[in-house]
């Protein structure tokens, strides 16, 4: 619930395990996706896989990651058999290394086919722009996880898309074919979206639901901002699964709200980094997550592109 | 406005940097965790049930290393918490000493975490390690917020009456500008339904607050004490109230405290199977952090000691 001084309305509070990286300075990974989602009623367990400093953008790091032993005594031991925690939802992002990522898409397993109602939300972090970040083993474990596991929503972007499928992305139709693949090699999956697409034809974002498949242009924010996966991510958890009572919405319309809320935040980030000597495009670091909590609950529309922003069927 | 903190984090729960941070980003604060160990919940759930570890000593170094060599100025705040060994603290205290000494306008809260109630719940090598930072030359803390038990562990031997917690409350100003301390022993007072608190700053006489004792089993008050004490004062520097600032934090902490109440099982102990119910209520409280502000006056001020 939450309690607000002026009218008392209380909405349930929903609970998600969230097993991401974590950063000190900044926001990635569970740094991105924990604000957020606790400022919409989330209580959010983060689970994290690193400690880093800050995000590896700005060229130099301290830290170190957690190993399998301990992320699964945590999870195993602690969360599931000993406080038996029932979460609405688990959201699983970046995992350095690929024993933790098998041993961990383990125990998530367990958990769902243990509970029916669990919603398991899995951002396969691979890589971006045609380079992989991790090694090809945990290519082979994520695909794994895919496989087995009934996952409520996957959310690759292009590049992990390409790599989860074989198939090559630059127009509609072998994006369509890339999402026909995926069907077939994964068919536990139960959503996907894939959340930043660069075709010959724009900058868009495509999803698929119950086979239906559609894509929406998306606008084009001339800067690269760190963390927006992450963030697109936790969004799009918080919109397909509203607080207990309320009726999730379809998942094109979670998609266009996640679409224009992250773009009001991408603008303001903008505005707020920008001095008046840079030239775009430029690099930000940081998203202001936290200047943000007003566009986090909603106090203000995004007129100019919820009046454009259209879904495209594509079968 | 940032924030660096180095505490606990528990994946499960609201203590340490849990308790703190969501408040503090409520606030309007950008906040750095630290996290000093990485545990599945709270040691209220039973010794036995917490999983993980501490960051070890190396891992700490290097990662506040980093942060301060990457971001040398970017801190309007520091605040420390529990810290598990005495290594983890001096380490805490040497990155937090240098980054005052380049950065001298920050704030610095340390929160000697060390027990409650003549129990020590860190090992005893940790003791010197905090009195060796307190009463340290040139370390730059400027508040710290113990317990009436850690104010004696500090001080070296206990505080009976409030002519001596005045003297010893004096004794420290020649160190530490501020002092609170979050719950003072109720025998001072003769007073089981109350909790008292004392507000010190240097050069002034020491002020007791007073709050009506909300009875249930509550971890974390502590550490969202602190961090609203610390916003409170940093947004008052330039002409510091710190009656009014204790006082508006106690008003938002017995507001959660309330909330927390209302909506947890009864009769919740140590290692009770319902502690999950009964952890504090930190996100539902969303819109109680900014606090009642200048309305309410000062309804806890209590007494002055001269």
């Amino acid at each position: 619930m939450v309690f607000n001084r002026d009218a008392m309305t209380r909405i349930s509070t929903r609970k998600v395990l969230s097993i991401q990286s974590h950063v000190v300075h900044g926001y990635v990974g569970n740094k991105a996706a924990t604000f957020p989602l606790q400022y919409q009623g989330w209580d959010v367990d983060a689970l994290n896989t690193v400690q880093f400093s800050n995000h590896p953008g700005y060229g130099h790091f301290t830290g170190f990651r957690y190993d399998a032993g301990h992320l699964c005594e945590i999870l195993e031991q602690g969360l599931a058999k000993s406080l038996e925690i029932q979460y609405d939802a688990v959201l699983m992002g970046y995992l350095p290394g690929v024993e933790s990522l098998r041993k961990i898409g383990e125990a998530v397993g367990e958990m769902s086919a243990r509970d029916p109602d669990l919603k398991w939300v899995l951002d396969p972090v691979l890589g971006d722009n045609g380079k992989l970040y991790v090694s090809g083993e945990n290519v082979d474990a994520y695909k794994q996880i895919l496989r087995h596991n009934k996952i409520h929503l996957v959310t690759p972007n292009q590049f992990e898309m390409e790599t989860l499928t074989g198939v090559k992305i630059q127009d509609l139709e072998s994006l369509k074919s890339s999402i026909e693949q995926f069907q077939k090699l994964y068919p536990r999956v139960n959503k996907i979206v894939v959340t930043s697409l660069e075709l010959k034809n724009g900058y868009i974002c495509a999803c698929c639901d119950g086979g239906k498949i559609q894509y929406a242009s998306v606008p084009r924010i001339n800067a690269h901002f760190s963390g927006t996966g992450d963030l697109f991510s936790a969004l799009l958890l918080n919109a397909l699964v509203p607080p207990a009572g309320q009726t999730p919405p379809t998942l094109a319309q979670a998609l266009l709200l996640v679409i224009s809320l992250v773009d009001l935040i991408l603008r303001r980030t903008l505005e707020l980094s920008l001095s008046k000597d840079d030239v775009l495009p430029v690099t930000i670091n940081d998203l202001k997550l936290i200047q943000c909590r007003d566009l986090l609950v909603g106090k203000h529309q995004n007129k100019e592109l919820d009046a454009q922003i259209r879904l495209v069927d594509l079968n | 406005m940032r924030l660096l903190a180095t505490q606990s984090h528990v994946v499960h729960g609201y203590v340490g940097n849990k308790a703190a941070t969501f408040p503090l980003q409520c606030l309007g604060w950008d906040v750095d965790c630290c996290n000093s160990v990485q545990f599945s919940n709270h040691t209220g759930y039973g010794l036995d049930k917490v999983r993980g570890n501490a960051t070890t000593e190396s891992q700490l170094d290097n990662t506040l290393q980093g942060v301060i060599q990457n971001f040398p100025h970017d801190y309007d705040a520091l605040l420390s918490g529990y810290l598990p060994h005495a290594e983890s603290i001096r380490l805490m205290g040497c990155h937090y000493a240098e980054y005052k000494r380049q950065n001298p306008h920050a704030l610095w809260l340390l929160d000697p975490v060390m027990g409650d109630e003549g129990e020590l719940y860190v090992s005893e090598s940790v003791v010197p390690e905090y009195k060796r930072l307190i009463f340290g030359p040139d370390v730059g803390i400027d508040i710290i917020t113990p317990n009436q038990f850690e104010l004696e562990l500090l001080h070296g031997s206990p505080v009976t009456t409030l002519s001596e917690l005045n003297d010893v409350l004096h004794g420290m100003h020649r160190f530490i500008p501020i002092i609170v301390v979050s719950s003072l022993d109720t025998r001072l007072f003769n007073d089981p339904n109350n909790i008292f608190i004392a507000a010190s700053q240097a050069g002034k006489p020491p002020v007791i607050l007073r709050v009506p004792l909300i009875d249930s089993y509550f971890t974390g008050i502590g550490d969202i004490f602190s961090a609203l004490l610390i916003d409170r004062i940093y947004k008052q520097r330039d002409e510091l109230n710190l009656v009014s600032c204790v006082n508006d934090t106690l008003n938002v902490v017995q507001d959660v405290l309330k909330v927390t109440r209302d909506h947890s099982p009864r009769g919740v102990t140590m290692g009770s199977t319902l502690m999950k119910e009964s952890e504090l209520k930190i996100i539902e409280c969303r819109d109680l952090y900014e606090g009642p502000g200048e309305e309410q006056g000062l309804q806890f001020k209590y007494k002055v000691l001269y």
